[in-house]
């Protein structure tokens, strides 16, 4: 199947005697946007880790666009175009807005040391394309006049909107995005929950983990359910909301 | 504090402390005034190096007299010079610029070793590895016997740098009275703490130095970004320790030998002093940290002999530390940016 994006079989790690993630089998569609749901300490977060490169598993398989890229270091499975957020949000805080942007933006070639010290005109050329393509996207995300900050001074939700337009400064085919409502306020998150949809309907394929169940079930097309490790349950977010097994071990019995 | 603000305290700070001299010297205070400056030039420039290591990058290198270290050797041997008890001249050498030149590369690589292994350990893992390997690289020096002169040190290579002294220099000094060999060593590396300047404000305010700067905020992200953080590292190690072995060159040049004893962990504690004194990050902040420093260091002495009357030299060389310590820690609690860091690039865990 062509139209798998991202692929895991039999996925192990286990923290001593915890098994934090023992995934038999999960695949994700290209442009498909797909919710990671669970209760705490479910394996969502290393999950994601495992994807990315960040911890390695003790057994099984990742393939990302049919490459085998498991204990492949994260730089290179993100130069594959597989880009994640963290769940406490990882600003560049001595430094602007604009300038986590461009270094997110630059490519290896334009971040050498000979070419920074020749600075040619075809490098000057890339960076002001570079940065207008940064202004691009702090006006998607209505943080263009932050620009000149320090990423430090933004609000909590703000960093969240950083994290994001730094993601797409790469031009991502998958994006990971780990819990980018946490700590937001409602408006914001709204926002943001808009800004991912409309990610999706551009093409991008995203993959996120998310407690916000209402904002999972509105955006998510598919939903999967992760309890200690496993999972328990896969498919679209009305089937999964009726799913015995998820009321019980997630929305718990107070759930309507 | 805005810019002028702390440009007006630095250079109020840097002449007051070069007043000393002349206040508190009743003859010879050109003399001293010269010596202090020419190694304000040298230490000055090891802190430029540290403040890319730091600085730029947030590594935490504690064994920067190591790489001071290799470039004096690796250029003094190359050059014609005396090793060891018998002090027998070799005569064969090459040029003095070439030799400095593997020096640098020599230091560089260096970094580049060191950092290969240490590189995948976080943070304080580093200074670990880096204070113990340049206690390695110093005990290595002292018992190659035969081919660094061990503790009998290098000597008689000064001719290679002299010999291109200009007459009217040489003139010029002597008619002030002055040593011409130790200014020439002082301007020399004066000349190139400014050439390395300009070459890291090109390079600070590059793609590379933007790179260097997420590193040191979080390698995870740059990670994730893509960007091989073990790389950039090792390159900004990299080129910090060529431009200490720049600096060691013109250290032991200044000395007319040099012998392991000069590159001792208390060496790097003195750069780590003149960077935070002149504030990390900051580029031209070694320079007035650097003169300050070294100006408090050569008057200490007669600073803390008007105030205890009986102290004998050993008791002064003490009280020296002493001033220094509370320099520093003064620094900390009012200024914990140095003269010219910038508060808001604020590196060191203090509030």
């Amino acid at each position: 199947m062509s139209n798998k994006l991202l692929e895991v079989k039999n996925l192990k790690k286990t923290f001593g005697g915890l098994k934090a993630v023992d995934v038999e089998h999960l695949s994700f569609n290209k442009n498909e946007l797909t919710s990671v749901i669970g209760p705490n300490g479910a394996g969502k977060t290393t999950f994601f880790d495992l994807v990315s490169g960040f911890q390695q598993g003790d057994t099984g398989e990742i393939y990302f666009k049919n490459k085998k890229i498991t204990k492949t270091q994260p730089y290179k499975i993100s130069r594959l175009g597989l880009i994640r957020t963290f769940q406490l949000t990882k600003v560049f805080d001595r430094m602007t807005v604009l300038e986590n942007l461009m270094f997110s933006g630059s490519s290896i070639k334009n971040d050498s040391f000979f070419q920074s010290i020749l600075n040619t005109s075809s490098s000057k050329k890339y960076e002001s394309d570079l940065e207008e393509r940064a202004f691009e996207i702090m006006q998607d995300l209505n943080i263009e006049k932050m620009s000149e900050s320090y990423a430090r001074e933004l609000s909590g939700g703000q960093k969240k909107l950083l994290e994001l337009g730094r993601s797409l400064m790469k031009n991502p085919d998958l994006l990971l995005l780990d819990e980018p409502l946490a700590g937001v306020n409602p408006k914001l998150a709204e926002d943001l929950l808009e800004k991912i949809k409309n990610l999706s309907d551009q093409g991008i394929t995203i993959l996120m983990v998310e407690h916000n169940i209402e904002a999972v079930m509105k955006i998510s097309e598919r939903v999967v359910v992760l309890a200690e490790g496993k999972v328990i349950a896969e498919g679209t977010p009305q089937t999964v909301r009726s799913n015995d097994k998820v009321i019980e071990a997630y929305l718990g019995t107070a759930h309507e | 504090m805005n810019i002028s603000a702390k440009w007006i305290t630095t250079l109020v700070l840097t002449f007051s402390s070069l007043a000393l001299v002349f206040v508190l010297n009743p003859d010879g205070q050109l003399r001293i005034l010269a010596n202090l400056l020419t190694f304000a030039g040298i230490y000055a420039l090891a802190a430029v190096g540290l403040n890319v290591h730091f600085g730029l990058t947030g590594l935490l290198n504690f064994g920067h007299a190591s790489f001071m270290g290799v470039g004096a050797y690796v250029t003094l041997l190359l050059i014609p010079h005396a090793a060891g008890r018998e002090g027998e001249i070799n005569e064969n050498g090459l040029p003095f610029l070439l030799a400095l030149l593997i020096g640098i590369i020599a230091a560089s690589l260096f970094g580049l070793l060191l950092g290969l292994p240490a590189m995948r350990l976080r943070g304080d893992y580093l200074a670990i590895v880096t204070i113990a390997a340049a206690e390695i690289f110093r005990l290595l020096v002292r018992d190659l016997e035969s081919i660094t002169g061990g503790v009998y040190g290098i000597i008689n290579f000064s001719s290679a740098l002299q010999k291109y002294r200009p007459v009217f220099f040489d003139e010029a000094v002597i008619s002030l009275d002055l040593a011409p060999a130790q200014i020439w060593v002082g301007l020399l590396s004066w000349i190139s703490v400014f050439l390395v300047l300009l070459l890291l404000k090109r390079l600070s305010s590059s793609p590379w130095g933007r790179a260097l700067r997420a590193v040191r905020e979080d390698e995870d992200a740059v990670r994730a970004l893509g960007k091989n953080a073990v790389w950039l590292k090792l390159q900004s190690f990299m080129l910090g320790a060529g431009i200490a072995g720049v600096s060691g060159v013109f250290l032991a040049f200044n000395y007319g030998f040099v012998e392991t004893t000069i590159f001792i962990p208390l060496l790097t504690f003195y750069v780590w002093a003149i960077m935070i004194l002149g504030g990390v990050g900051s580029l031209t902040g070694p320079i007035f940290g650097s003169i300050i420093f070294w100006a408090i260091i050569s008057e200490t002495d007669k600073i803390a002999s008007l105030i205890f009357e009986n102290a004998d030299g050993q008791q002064l060389a003490g009280v020296r530390f002493m001033l220094v310590g509370l320099l520093i820690m003064l620094l900390m609690i009012f200024r914990p940016s140095g003269l010219l860091g910038k508060k808001e690039e604020l590196l060191l865990n203090v509030k």
